[in-house]
């Protein structure tokens, strides 16, 4: 059973199409890398996966389980990072990881919670109300929360972007082993270089429709990386 | 500043159509229109059982208090500067990335609002008028000064509330008192006829020295320029006091949320969420708004009481099971408020449902917020010195209370400030508070009639009440299930 399973996604928003009929599988213990330019509908196929949205045809399952019969079900076993970071204002960093562990009802959630806190050092803003936390710091809180329950299939829309370097290094580091012990990452990003270091399997998406899909190596070609491989397919280049 | 103007009034059509589509939006001052027009033509059996004085007296008071519902800028606005790093921004916030200042957002959120709230409801209200000419023969002129006078007050009622919230920001002390002078002065004039009730409101003094009430144009211009210039202070006022910079004070938080879990533990459905509901009252100060935003409606309605018992000498009798329903009714606001506490886009990471959302929401209403519609019921009954019916009024109290407030859950889901701008919406919510609202009000005044009877009757529609709110309880899982957090 692949991870992810996707079979004529559309999606309408009135006579907009964002997604027009997209077809897509990912294998478990992958690191799969979807790339577009902005608006090309990345974040509503991400939103469309993890039971957030709910497409105007077509069909998916992740993990085995249908994401539009089972919305609730596919968020319980996945991790989501959202495009935004917006946890709760009026929790704490330590109260949001202790709500999103009661809802997730996990056992030992003082320790899970230490853990987390403590792997991107968040010991400091433990007390601190989120509505107070930079912008960094609320998007770790928000990849702590994705993880706390050691789920086997994350999907990160642009995990890197508020992450300064030390924590863009510790979150790859921890992405590797992730993916190392059978996990499975799903990422939206447009940090190509990042993510030529670590997807296994990229698709490129533009005007809602997948115009590329391969390992990197396919998918960059005779080019010299990745960022020139994407340029030349959404036809950027001059 | 033109430009910034016209920025916001498109951003606040914008947020209004997000959610009812812009023709249902739309559809709004048309329904007011059609509305006023109906009230016009039917305006002269009105006015034999209640005389045009007292009528546009209780049309100023209704359009001050609008105003004061609008204006509460410092409240609005601070929330949505501590909001600025969520899912939704908008233009006010915009000062702590670009060269502009805070108080001309600020100014302009007045401006943009007083515009957009006339043309939403007094202009419409103006033009139902204007159309029922032919068959009221109302002078064109009267309907003018009509429209000119209210604005007066609805713009006083504005300035008033944006000046005394944006004094919150500054200073709680300044506006605790700020509101007991308010309440004073309302107070000398409503309770005790200390003052009359046109020096609180000149463009009320203005409309009663111009056509068809009197031709005195100098003292009418005097009202006039006394209302835009106490208009003008005040909001003056307000803008000097909004902050160069706001920078929200940081909290530290001692751990609530895992305690209060514990204690919720035994339903395993809501607990988390209900704790996570009443650590963000209590943090957020909305338990405070909410107990605040009682004050004002039911000030109006003893007023009103007061008005029709001894100014208009109509025998009515206004005990507390009347003040309960009412009370009761006002239940819809507390539920608003517990949809404006946050931002919940997050929730859409986790594996909790929007009908779950709601329902938590709703036992959070029932265990945190109906103490403040026994507490007002209670407190009323005191004041009167009407404590006798008590017994029947506190359940009258909560169960209208918890009805309206799943009533309104039922057909706003998350979002009640959006959804009750649908027309369509609108016309059930209206239907469904309407209907027991009016037999409860008029089983109320026949209490001292026939008791037995009545409070028979008064069962009968609790009961009624009881079983539709089950039913709409139910029908929350089938109706909101399909729908998404944040959007």
């Amino acid at each position: 059973m692949a991870a992810i399973e996707a079979h004529g996604l559309l999606k309408r928003y009135g006579s907009v199409e964002a997604l027009r009929g997209i077809d897509l599988t990912i294998e478990k213990g992958e690191f799969f890398g979807l790339f577009g330019p902005n608006g090309a509908g990345k974040t509503t196929m991400l939103r469309i996966l993890t039971g957030q949205l709910r497409p105007t045809a077509g069909e998916a399952r992740v993990l085995g389980v249908d994401v539009v019969q089972e919305p609730l079900k596919v968020k319980s076993l996945v991790g989501i990072v959202p495009e935004v970071e917006s946890p709760p204002s009026y929790l704490s960093a330590y109260e949001y990881l202790y709500f999103v562990g009661r809802v997730r009802k996990l056992d030992g959630l003082d320790a899970r919670v230490g853990k987390w806190l403590e792997f991107f050092d968040l010991q400091d803003e433990r007390d601190t109300l989120c509505k107070d936390l930079s912008k960094g710091t609320r998007q770790k809180l928000m990849l702590a929360a994705a993880f706390i329950h050691e789920p086997r299939l994350v999907f990160l829309d642009e995990p890197f972007i508020n992450l300064d370097p030390i924590y863009q290094r510790k979150l790859r580091d921890h992405l590797e082993d992730y993916v190392a012990s059978g996990g499975t990452v799903f990422m939206a990003s447009h940090l190509l270089d990042i993510a030529e270091k670590l997807c296994d399997h990229v698709a490129v998406i533009r005007d809602g429709a997948v115009i590329a899909t391969g390992t990197v190596d396919q998918i960059r070609g005779v080019e010299s990386d990745l960022e020139a491989a994407f340029l030349r397919l959404v036809g950027a280049r001059p | 500043m033109t430009w910034l103007l016209r920025m916001m009034l498109k951003e606040e059509f914008r947020v209004h159509a997000t959610y009812s589509g812009k023709t249902m939006f739309l559809t709004f001052p048309l329904i007011i229109v059609v509305f006023a027009f109906a009230i016009a033509v039917t305006s002269g059996k009105l006015l034999a059982y209640t005389p045009l004085a007292d009528a546009i007296l209780l049309l100023h008071l209704s359009v001050f208090l609008y105003g004061m519902s609008v204006g509460a800028f410092g409240f609005l606005g601070r929330q949505y500067l501590e909001r600025k790093n969520g899912t939704r921004n908008y233009v006010v916030t915009m000062p702590g990335i670009l060269p502009m200042r805070l108080r001309e957002t600020f100014l302009g959120m007045y401006v943009r609002d007083a515009i957009f709230y006339v043309g939403l409801l007094l202009a419409p209200a103006t033009a139902g008028l204007i159309l029922s000419v032919p068959i009221t023969h109302f002078r064109l002129t009267s309907i003018g000064i009509l429209f000119g006078a209210a604005f007066l007050s609805f713009l006083l009622g504005m300035s008033l509330s944006f000046f005394v919230s944006t004094l919150y920001m500054r200073s709680r002390i300044g506006f605790g008192v700020s509101v007991a002078a308010v309440s004073t002065l309302f107070a000398a004039a409503g309770a005790f006829h200390a003052i009359p009730v046109s020096w609180i409101l000149p463009g009320l003094a203005a409309h009663d020295l111009l056509p068809p009430f009197a031709v005195n144009l100098s003292l009418a211009l005097t009202y006039i320029a006394l209302n835009l210039a106490t208009v003008a202070l005040l909001v003056g006022g307000a803008v000097a006091l909004v902050p160069d910079r706001y920078e929200p004070p940081a909290a530290v938080a001692r751990q609530e949320l895992p305690r209060m879990a514990d204690r919720f533990a035994r339903f395993p459905r809501y607990g988390t969420l209900l704790a996570k509901e009443l650590v963000d009252l209590k943090r957020s100060g909305t338990l405070v708004k909410m107990f605040f935003s009682f004050v004002a409606p039911l000030l109006f309605l003893s007023f009103t009481a007061w008005f029709v018992r001894y100014g208009l000498q109509v025998p009515v009798g206004f005990n507390t099971v009347f003040y309960a329903v009412m009370v009761g009714f006002f239940g819809v606001m507390l539920y608003n408020w517990l949809n404006n506490i946050d931002a919940v886009d997050y929730m859409a990471t986790v594996p909790v449902s929007v009908p779950q959302f709601i329902r938590a929401k709703l036992l959070t209403f029932l265990m945190m917020t109906s103490w403040i519609t026994v507490g007002f019921v209670v407190g009323i009954a005191w004041l009167n010195g009407d404590t006798r019916l008590l017994w029947l009024a506190i359940p009258v109290a909560l169960i209208t209370s918890v009805y309206m407030v799943t009533m309104t859950a039922y057909l706003t889901g998350l979002r009640t400030n959006s959804f009750l701008f649908d027309p369509a919406v609108l016309a059930r919510f209206t239907v469904m508070s309407m209907l027991p609202d009016l037999c409860l009000t008029i089983l109320s005044f026949t209490l001292d009639r026939d008791m037995i009877l009545t409070v028979m009757g008064i069962l009968i529609v609790l009961a009624v009440l009881a079983g539709t709110t089950y039913i709409l309880l139910e029908g929350i899982e089938a109706k909101w299930r399909g729908s998404e957090f944040g959007d």
